[in-house]
């Protein structure tokens, strides 16, 4: 019974007092109608009930003809009359959108991890990138924003993230690279890859390799330290010179024989979607009409209202494709190996490398093409490296002595 | 008419099923001298504080007592609350 009146009371539910003297006869009326009543008590000469609201709207014509309703109450009744109170019912919905839109957006931009130049810098580039204070928080996308920061002043961490109404750039500055050798600095020349020595120039420092030696990487090629030719004590000085060694390198590539490529139709479909913040909405067209498609889509703005709120639509375009079977003639699969063979040699040498000697070789199956390459390379392969001295270690240590 | 629910009420009894399934027999229960529940009922033919009197298909029901409160009614059952003093069940002429 409990549950039933809290229901009710949900609901919404009228009190009827009849102070008439038949009144058992207005109950059987109800009950006939199949009216569920209530709470039936008797109040001087009449009785009070309660009825559902529900079955009162129903059956008002009749009840009202008899008697009058005394109260009606419920929590949807009060609904109700909230709605009739126009005035409040507009002002309570202003607060809340005044609210929404404040609490969606960010009023402050905090740079944390630099200098005041530098976050003045980062300010303007921000504004410059369309993001002025106040702005709405689902415009920006921290992401973005840290890769344009990271390419304008390379930084060596850039984290943003929004907190609250603010805006938290957090930077690192990187450490200065370390400094170049200095042309009069102690140094060797050491060995960047493994080789086999071709030539060598050495302009100053002691070299220690000669032509045809086989030579790994970081081995020493020109020795900082040489003999003092007054004396017997040994110096360091700076090495200069070059190294010219022969390398080699293999390579293995492989070319499909029929490739399934994606031909675009002259059809395409249009979709439209309403944006608000970071939730789309589709209002027209469908979704992937095609089995094979692609998708493009661009953004349309509403005037001030994208601003302010970040409403605005999406227009997405799907251009029907076909996938189509090509087979790839032999000359074609070749020459495009040898370009991409071609373009991974230039990443892995130096720009005043010379091929001295290639050897390709084409192979195919029934599925692929194939090309095995061995590429000898001159190269310059020397690499300078400081040098220091451990003099004052051993003045120290024979101090101790 | 009467006769014949009879049967029906006797029928009910040998199935084993409840009576009011198959005859128009109502059903009354009892929560201490607090509470009746009538079931199966045709209406209130008297509602006053101290008594009710509920029509039945052959008889008319009256309970006697103090502040008596219909706590529920329907076209099905009836709930009168109060203080119960007496019972009266008598056929319709």
């Amino acid at each position: 019974m409990l549950i039933f009146k809290l229901m009710y009371l949900i609901r919404g539910y009228v009190i009827i007092r009849l102070d008439a003297k038949n009144s058992e006869k207005l109950l059987n009326i109800l009950q006939r109608r199949n009216i569920k009543v209530w709470d039936v008590e008797k109040k001087g000469k009449g009785i009070k009930f309660k009825i559902s609201y529900e079955d009162y709207l129903k059956n008002s014509t009749l009840i009202n003809d008899i008697v009058k309703p005394e109260s009606k109450r419920g929590f949807l009744l009060k609904l109700n009359k909230v709605k009739l109170r126009k005035g409040f019912s507009i002002g309570l919905l202003i607060l809340i959108i005044t609210l929404y839109l404040l609490t969606s957006m960010v009023w402050d931009v905090e740079v944390i991890g630099t200098n005041q130049s530098n976050t003045n810098e980062i300010l303007a580039l921000l504004e410059k990138n369309h993001i002025k204070i106040p702005v709405s928080i689902s415009r920006i996308e921290a992401k973005q924003l840290e890769t344009l920061i990271h390419k304008n002043f390379k930084y060596k961490f850039v984290d943003v993230f929004v907190e609250g109404s603010k805006l938290i750039i957090f930077v690192r500055e990187r450490e200065p690279d370390p400094a170049e050798i200095k042309s009069n600095e102690p140094s060797s020349i050491i060995s960047k890859k493994n080789a086999i020595i071709n030539k060598v120039i050495a302009k100053s420092g002691q070299p220690v390799v000669k032509e045809g030696d086989v030579v790994y990487e970081g081995q020493t090629l020109i020795m900082g330290i040489v003999k003092n030719k007054n004396s017997d004590e040994f110096m360091m000085v700076p090495s200069d010179g070059i190294i010219y060694g022969k390398t080699y390198y293999n390579f293995e590539m492989k070319e499909e024989k029929i490739k399934s490529m994606n031909v675009p139709t002259n059809k395409s479909k249009i979709v439209y979607y309403l944006k608000i913040n970071e939730n789309s909405i589709k209002i027209l067209g469908n979704k992937d009409p095609y089995q094979n498609y692609e998708y493009r889509e661009n953004e349309i703005k509403v005037p001030i209202l994208s601003n302010i709120a970040d409403i605005g639509f999406i227009k997405g375009v799907y251009y029907e494709e076909v996938i189509k079977e090509i087979e790839i003639d032999k000359n074609t699969a070749q020459n495009k190996m040898k370009i991409a063979m071609y373009d991974e040699l230039l990443k892995r040498c130096d720009d005043d490398s010379r091929i001295l000697k290639s050897n390709i070789n084409f192979s195919e199956d029934e599925k692929f093409y194939y090309l095995i390459a061995q590429i000898e390379v001159i190269e310059d392969i020397g690499e300078r490296v400081r040098i220091f001295s451990t003099e004052e270690e051993k003045t120290d240590e024979t101090k101790e002595d | 008419m009467s006769k014949f629910n009879n049967f029906r009420s006797k029928l009910a009894d040998e199935l084993e099923i409840p009576n009011n399934a198959l005859s128009d027999n109502f059903e009354l229960r009892m929560h201490g001298n607090k509470k009746v529940i009538i079931e199966n009922h045709l209406g209130i033919k008297v509602y006053d504080e101290n008594m009710v009197c509920i029509k039945t298909n052959d008889q008319d029901i009256t309970i006697k007592g103090s502040k008596f409160k219909i706590e529920e009614i329907n076209n099905y059952k009836v709930i009168v609350k109060g203080n119960i003093k007496e019972i009266i069940f008598s056929m319709k002429e």
